[in-house]
């Protein structure tokens, strides 16, 4: 064993010498770079939520405490009037019911608190996504993270801006809303149509006054059993998001509403 | 004249034509849902009744049970604690304050009414959808009241129907290997039970080799390998009587047994001199029909679910491969080809898909690939494990696992493990003894 | 100032020089022998009689036989023809690292390779009979290298 490290000691360092001797002769030009430019890749999103100043930053503070306020002085859940379903409710039907029980009630605090404890369980939604980052892509949390911030701030920014449509942040905010509430059946087939398009009639505070499925007839098409589930899950989430997170002015531009609902992306993984 | 225009002008510009807003809703969340199982109403008599016949205290809250654990399971409900249920079963049953459910956040809800009605078992159950404040579905059994925890498996199956779009899995049995005993020696027996881990029971008594048991598609026959006698054979065990038999009478080893869709035939390896082919043998004009005849090793044959097609393992390229033939044992292609070995292909009940066994680096992985060879998925990977089962509705994967041994050759296990199709929810399936070679039966309400 | 250069510089050359050395290490281990992947050992072999072992190792996913299995099979014949009376059964073995069908099926072709060996020597096909026990039976429960080269075998069992 000996001699074997004794020849290897020299040939290495035959070679290491060759090597270094040769070294001088290749340092000597110097390398010639082009100016680095730097390129920025920009989301769409990430332009629309532009983080604000921190003057803006304390008004959303406050905001937000006065929010909480409202929400902890709630008195447990108040019994509304029960009404009798009808056998099977479409799902329109049970929103003009829904309305109906509201027109009744001559008490408008008693409405108030239904809507804030709805936000109440919104806004769970949003914070539970957090805790499941396992399963969700880490991209969806922070578009819920970041539109949480822009509540107040992005909609007087719009006020100058006259689309016909939502803007891009408005856009957004809604879709990070709804996407926390989506729950997607996951036995549904991969490879069918997955789209289910629903028409909403909305009221300025973003609650629905009324709701179609548009493709209503395929629920009970033989075959596409899989497209009731989805319709229903679509229809879930829309309740449970309620009121949706729509702009404060331009009620006009976006009263009629139509969500696209597909699942294609999600389940094709 | 000029007002004229004006006044045109205010009227068309509101009129702009506010086109109908289209929001585009791609994504959404994984999360299992929500769902709350009440648990089932009974009445004092039938409540006693029960108590007698199958000495549990509350069968209402037992049937609940099987469900909320079968839906925790799947990996895609999340069923909330029962302490923070408002209403009471029977009242809830007949017409459920949803305000109240949807406190909780519940999105379905379950509840049910369990009766003794002429020395039977009646169960009726309805599911709720909460949010939408109205009822999905509504029915009701009547069976033996042995049969309870099945009830609650059906319960599931319909549930979980309703909810996914898919088919249930809940009324199933798994056939599996019960193994104990030091590594150089082990005692296998053949072994039963139900999904869920209950009703095990032992079909052999262990005195010879036993291995890789598969259920017929009619659930009342288990066709397996046999060392009985020294002699490696495939055998027919009907559960239900108990009988064996060996199928055909082949001059050498036969293994790898499976059945055809139809369960008519059995479809395995013959091996003899050295070179292994596939064969089948109808059960009942006992005709055997040779299937492969290549000089290299073939088996593991399954059959697609139409029948159609057979896919198995062949190292007829110099290595294990994945193969798919017609029937017939015509057209064979290869449609394993990435970097390692490949075993065990077993293709889906849906047809879809073709999971397998693969062993790359030292490491086995569970996968699938679509029945062209396309989209190899590999699901789960460890230092050993083998042989993926599929559900009857070709969502979830049932294979085995083993332990590494220490350097004194200790501490050696085998367990059974699920996965499901998205590779999530992958976890262990509890069995008294160690377990092997796991075969999940079709629904057994059909 | 040029001489401590030189010297800087042939110090850094011999220090990456012996950085760099290196020599084969031994790749016999002294108990439980392995050649390349084949268990040349005498650990778990047992004797069929003095001077005859009873089995032979093979090389993983491998079924060819070896130069030592055959000078094991050689010496079987022979003593095959000297007790005519006596049938023996080959079974074949697999180690671990495999699906276990496939196994079964690489033990049987092992054991018939087996076969086909003493059958060259004049050993009737009618007094050996081929058997395949897959990675069901292992000698070495280890999971280890050598534990599996140990278990990858066909042994003659006298059948009577």
């Amino acid at each position: 064993m000996n001699r074997s490290v004794i020849i290897s000691f020299g040939l290495h360092t035959f070679f290491v010498i060759i090597t270094a001797m040769s070294l001088p002769f290749l340092a000597k030009k110097p390398i010639d770079l082009p100016p680095i430019i730097s390129v920025e890749l920009i989301q769409i999103t990430d332009k629309t939520n532009i983080p604000f100043a921190p003057k803006a930053r304390k008004i959303i503070e406050k905001v937000k405490e006065k929010e909480k306020k409202l929400v902890s002085e709630q008195a447990p859940p108040k019994k509304i009037k029960k009404q009798k379903p009808d056998a099977v409710p479409l799902p329109d039907e049970k929103i003009e019911k829904i309305k109906k029980i509201k027109d009744k009630k001559q008490n408008p605090e008693k409405i108030e608190t239904e809507i804030k404890q709805i936000s109440e369980f919104e806004k769970k939604e949003l914070f539970d996504s957090n805790n499941i980052a396992a399963l969700i892509d880490k991209s969806k949390v922070e578009s819920a993270e970041t539109n949480k911030k822009l509540d107040k701030v992005t909609q007087d920014q719009d006020k100058e801006m006259d689309f016909i449509g939502l803007t891009l942040g408005e856009e957004d905010a809604l879709k990070a809303q709804i996407f926390g509430c989506w729950s997607i059946p996951l036995g549904l087939p991969f490879n069918e149509n997955l789209l289910v398009r629903i028409k909403l009639q909305l009221k300025p505070d973003g609650s629905i006054i009324r709701s179609e499925i548009l493709d209503h007839a395929r629920m009970n098409r033989p075959g596409q059993g899989f497209y009731k589930v989805l319709a229903e899950s679509a229809l879930r989430a829309i309740k449970l998001c309620q009121p949706l997170r729509v702009p404060s002015t331009g009620y006009e531009r976006w009263k009629d509403m139509q969500l696209n609902f597909d699942a294609r992306e999600m389940l094709e993984g | 004249m000029l007002f004229r225009y004006l006044f045109l002008l205010l009227v068309i510009l509101p009129i702009k034509a506010f086109a109908l807003i289209e929001v585009d809703i791609t994504r959404g969340n994984l999360n299992p849902l929500p769902v709350a199982v009440s648990p089932l109403a009974i009445d004092k008599n039938s409540k006693d009744n029960f108590k007698k016949i199958l000495k549990k205290e509350n069968l209402g809250s037992e049937i609940a049970k099987i469900v909320e654990n079968n839906l925790k399971q799947s990996g895609l409900f999340n069923p909330l604690n029962k302490d923070a249920f408002l209403q009471e079963p029977d009242i809830a049953n007949l017409k459920p304050r949803f305000e109240d459910w949807n406190l909780i956040k519940a999105q379905a809800l379950v509840t049910g009414k369990v009766t003794f009605v002429d020395e039977k078992l009646r169960v009726e159950f309805r599911l709720w959808d909460v949010l939408a404040g109205k009822e999905m579905m509504a029915l009701a059994f009547t069976t033996v009241p042995s049969n309870w925890r099945r009830v609650g498996h059906i319960i599931t199956d319909k549930v979980y129907e309703r909810l996914t779009g898919e088919k249930g899995y809940f009324d199933t049995r798994i056939i599996y290997i019960s193994e104990e005993g030091p590594k150089t020696n082990r005692i296998k027996k053949l072994a039963i039970m139900d999904q869920d881990g209950f009703n095990n029971k032992f079909l052999t008594l262990g005195n010879e080799l036993v291995l890789t048991p598969r259920f017929s598609p009619t659930n009342q026959m288990v066709t397996y390998l046999s060392y009985f006698r020294n002699l490696p054979r495939v055998y027919l065990l009907d559960i239900e009587t108990g009988m064996q038999e060996v199928v055909g009478d082949f001059p050498g080893m036969t293994f790898a047994p499976r059945f055809s869709p139809d369960g008519k035939k059995i479809i395995m390896s013959f091996a003899k001199d050295g070179n292994s082919d596939i064969y089948t043998m109808d059960l009942e004009n006992r005709i055997v029909e040779r299937i492969s005849n290549h000089p290299s090793i073939d088996t593991s044959p399954s059959y697609s679910p139409d029948g159609k097609y057979i896919t198995f393992n062949s190292d007829r390229s110099g290595y294990q491969q994945i193969y798919v033939m017609n029937s017939n044992g015509k057209n064979v292609k290869r449609i394993s080809f990435g970097n390692g070995l490949y075993g065990t292909p077993v293709w889906s009940p849906r047809g879809d898909l073709i999971a397998f066994t693969k062993l790359h680096k030292g490491k086995f992985y569970i996968g699938v690939m679509r029945t062209d060879g396309t989209g190899e998925r590999l699901l789960t990977e460890n230092f050993y494990q083998e042989a993926p089962s599929w559900s009857p509705n070709g969502r979830v994967l049932i294979f085995y696992r083993e332990t590494k041994t220490n350097s004194k050759g200790e501490g050696f296990s085998a367990k059974l493990w699920s996965i499901d199709l998205t590779g999530y929810n992958e976890k262990m399936v509890e069995t008294e003894t160690d377990a092997s070679d796991p075969s999940w039966s079709s629904l057994l309400s059909n | 100032m040029n001489l401590s250069k030189t010297l800087k510089n042939g110090f850094l050359v011999l220090v990456a020089s012996l950085v760099l050395t290196a020599c084969a290490t031994q790749k016999k281990e002294s108990i439980g022998q392995m050649q390349g992947d084949v268990y040349t050992g005498t650990d778990s072999v047992e004797y069929l009689a003095s001077g005859v072992p009873d089995r032979v190792f093979f090389a993983t996913n491998e079924t060819v036989l070896t130069t030592a299995s055959r000078e094991t099979l050689r010496k079987q014949a022979t003593w095959l023809r000297k007790n005519s009376d006596i049938n023996i059964v080959l079974e074949g073995h697999a180690d671990e690292r495999g699906t276990r069908e496939y196994n079964l099926a690489l033990g049987e072709r092992r054991a018939n390779s087996a076969k086909d060996y003493l059958m060259t020597y004049g050993i009737s096909s009618d007094r050996i009979s081929v058997l395949s026990y897959g990675k069901e039976k292992p000698v070495d429960s280890g999971s280890n290298p050598l534990a599996w080269s140990k278990n990858r075998r066909s042994v003659s069992v006298k059948a009577n």
